[in-house]
């Protein structure tokens, strides 16, 4: 077990190394813009004395290095100082609208997730036949379209001509549960269309890259009925791989998540950033970009343990 | 549903298909037809006749789009040279549609003036007119030729993801090819800089980036340059890097030959398939990017011709079932999935995934 453990803290490290040097990047940004950060706000004709006011109130006074450790300090604890536009607490604009996003990304996964590689194994199993080719050219059509024509689509055909959804994903806090799947399922609907696709093909590559392994072959040799042989033998070696996809897909669901939101007008934090960089508010958009990259740098850990933690030939000691 | 010439001749035509496959031994062709009957079954009793009507028009459009891919493919392996012929034959017709695709997008873009009726800018009818015969396409929210805008699109769109792949692609494959000859800690410090930049979401970095700079199109080029080059980088560097160990290139080393020589002379020539292929695969990631930046408000800035924004704007319009917006997302959905089917091609030929 020792083995496993230490690849897997290793990894850790990695994932909370990138994940400082991350949030560097993200302070280091705003520190670049030309001027500071009340030379932007105030504009060009602001007189001296304003300028230096809001330097005071924004702590601009102290240095760099200073400013980002009492930055990442309160970003621990859900502390991202103040608005720049309406002078709110960020931590406070952000926490709702984050839960909005997660609970649309779990929405999202949880079709997707089961959907996705029912079709990819059934896809490897079919595969070069016509269901395989139909399926091929229907996942590349929905992995080249953009997330808003999807949107479109679904809102014309779902929404407006038939009026089986709502089409503004409006939220309010006295509605059931059943009412707020039934608000965000042309959003959820749209994201899943996109993983669906990805995860399909890359659980397809997977599982015809591991059916053509010799030890598949030795069991169909010897007799083993063929969905024992994918039972028994293929799917504990195909864990791995698959969850890999899976945790990749959901990492890119964060990113797909920002055009989804603005599309169907959702109050998710993808929007919010959206917003914030056209108001030019940096403390909201550097909450976002941590927000959105710690996720993703996360997953992506999540991936790569638990696939270290699933692959059998770790398992065992040489 | 009413028993009418059209629904009878639908299934008359279907079930004949199905018995023609049937009798031919056609296995795939026949339970493709025959299921298409029975989910006509089921989709003309619940959606009526309209449901098979679409049916059969998807049916109508996937057989002109097969049609035009099987002559143009044709077309290409009659005038091809005798390479470039073989190549063609043996292409998938989702292959020769893509390049036909592409080809047809190249020309629109090139020659945008001439085939545009009207000005980018042009403000020539009232706002949200609908088509007539000045008009193709009617009008947008400010009166301008919807048609005369896809076409500049085609030319500002494509371009400027064209130009921003390039940029990607060049600082990339140089880093790459340098990492892989110099090695050493050059090596090391890129890769771990390509680490970086690759564990930020794209869209998030490029959101980033542009609330800092503001939105030019010279700053959008870079930014999106920066994100997407680590990926050539690495592909480059490990095609590099399995090219550098040949005795070959010992060889040139041995005879004195400096840096930029090798790269050029002995490494970059035994690299370019699967560089190639990455081109089109780095062109769709770009050219999504820039038309979501396009779409969110911070792309290509009005009035110029733009996809992405052009979806913005005609928004509205898709609550009152009229498809105008998506016409634009449609333009840039069917070229990303041009570029994936013959990318897709070109990786099958290229990496003996012939299984």
């Amino acid at each position: 077990m020792s083995d496993v453990v230490s690849i897997v803290l290793k990894r850790l490290g990695l994932g909370l190394i990138t994940l400082f040097v991350i949030s560097v990047i993200i302070f280091l940004a705003v520190e670049m813009l030309p001027g500071d950060i009340a030379q932007a706000v105030l504009g060009q004709g602001a007189t001296e004395e304003n300028v230096a006011a809001l330097r005071k109130q924004l702590g601009l006074d102290q240095p760099a290095p200073i400013r980002y450790l009492d930055w990442l300090a309160g970003a621990v604890v859900g502390d991202f100082g103040v608005s720049l536009v309406t002078q709110s607490p960020v931590g406070e604009v952000i926490g709702p609208r984050f839960a909005n996003t997660l609970f649309l990304a779990c929405y999202a996964a949880a079709i997707a997730v089961p959907v996705a590689i029912i079709l990819g194994v059934i896809v490897a199993l079919l595969r070069n036949t016509l269901f395989d080719r139909v399926a091929n050219v229907m996942a590349l059509t929905s992995i080249s379209s953009p997330e808003f024509f999807l949107g479109y689509v679904l809102i014309l055909y779902l929404s407006v001509k038939t009026g089986m959804f709502p089409s503004i994903a409006k939220l309010s806090p006295d509605m059931t549960f059943f009412e707020l799947l039934n608000r965000t399922f042309l959003p959820a609907l749209t994201m899943v269309l996109v993983v669906v696709a990805h995860m399909m093909r890359m659980t397809r590559a997977a599982i015809i890259n591991l059916l053509s392994s010799p030890y598949i072959e030795m069991a169909r040799l010897k007799g083993v009925p063929a969905w024992r042989v994918i039972i028994k033998h293929a799917l504990p070696n195909a864990w791995a791989p698959i969850i890999n996809v899976v945790a990749l897909n959901l990492a890119y669901l964060i990113t797909g998540v920002v055009l989804v939101e603005v599309v169907f007008v959702y109050p998710g934090i993808g929007q919010l950033l959206v917003d914030s960089v056209t108001k030019r508010d940096f403390t909201v958009v550097q909450a976002c970009c941590l927000i959105f990259a710690a996720t993703f740098i996360l997953l992506n850990l999540a991936a790569d343990v638990l696939a270290i933690i699933t692959n059998p030939r770790l398992r065992y000691k040489k | 549903m009413a028993l009418n010439y059209f629904v009878i001749g639908y299934y008359a035509l279907l079930i004949g298909a199905s018995c023609m496959t049937a009798h031919y031994n056609m296995r795939g062709a026949f339970l493709a037809l025959f299921s298409l009957t029975l989910a006509s079954f089921v989709m003309g009793i619940i959606g009526g006749e309209p449901a098979l009507w679409s049916v059969t028009v998807g049916a109508g459009v996937i057989a002109l789009c097969a049609g035009t891919a099987f002559a143009f493919r044709e077309f290409l392996s009659i005038i091809l040279p005798h390479e470039g012929a073989k190549a063609m034959r043996s292409a998938p017709l989702t292959a020769s549609f893509g390049l036909f695709v592409i080809g047809t997008y190249a020309i629109a873009g090139i020659f945008a003036p001439i085939i545009a009726p009207f000005g980018e800018a042009e403000v020539i009818a009232q706002a949200f007119e609908p088509a007539n015969e000045e008009m193709l396409l009617g009008a947008d929210q400010l009166g301008r030729d919807l048609f005369s805008r896809l076409v500049y699109g085609a030319r500002n769109t494509v371009g400027l993801a064209l130009v921003a792949t390039i940029a990607a692609f060049v600082m990339g494959a140089l880093a790459g090819l340098l990492a892989a000859t110099v090695g050493g800690w050059f090596d090391q410090f890129m890769g771990r800089f390509a680490d970086v930049i690759m564990s930020i979401p794209s869209l998030i970095f490029a959101l980033l980036m542009l609330s800092i700079f503001g939105t030019n199109l010279f700053v959008l080029v870079i930014i999106v340059a920066i994100i997407y080059s680590p990926r050539v980088f690495r592909l480059t560097r490990a095609v590099a890097g399995n090219i550098v160990v040949m005795d070959y290139i010992e060889a040139a080393k041995l005879r004195g030959e400096g840096l930029w020589y090798l790269i050029r002379r002995e490494i970059l020539p035994n690299s370019t398939a699967p560089l190639i292929a990455e081109f089109g695969l780095e062109f769709c990631f770009v050219f999504l990017l820039v038309a979501g930046l396009s779409f969110l408000g911070l792309g290509i800035q009005p009035p110029t011709a733009d996809w992405g924004s052009m979806v913005r704007e005609n928004a509205t319009l898709i609550s009152f079932g009229e498809i105008t917006p998506l016409i634009p997302a449609g333009a840039i959905a069917l070229l990303t999935v041009s570029v994936n089917f013959v990318v897709d091609w070109m990786l099958y030929r290229s990496s003996g995934l012939k299984e």
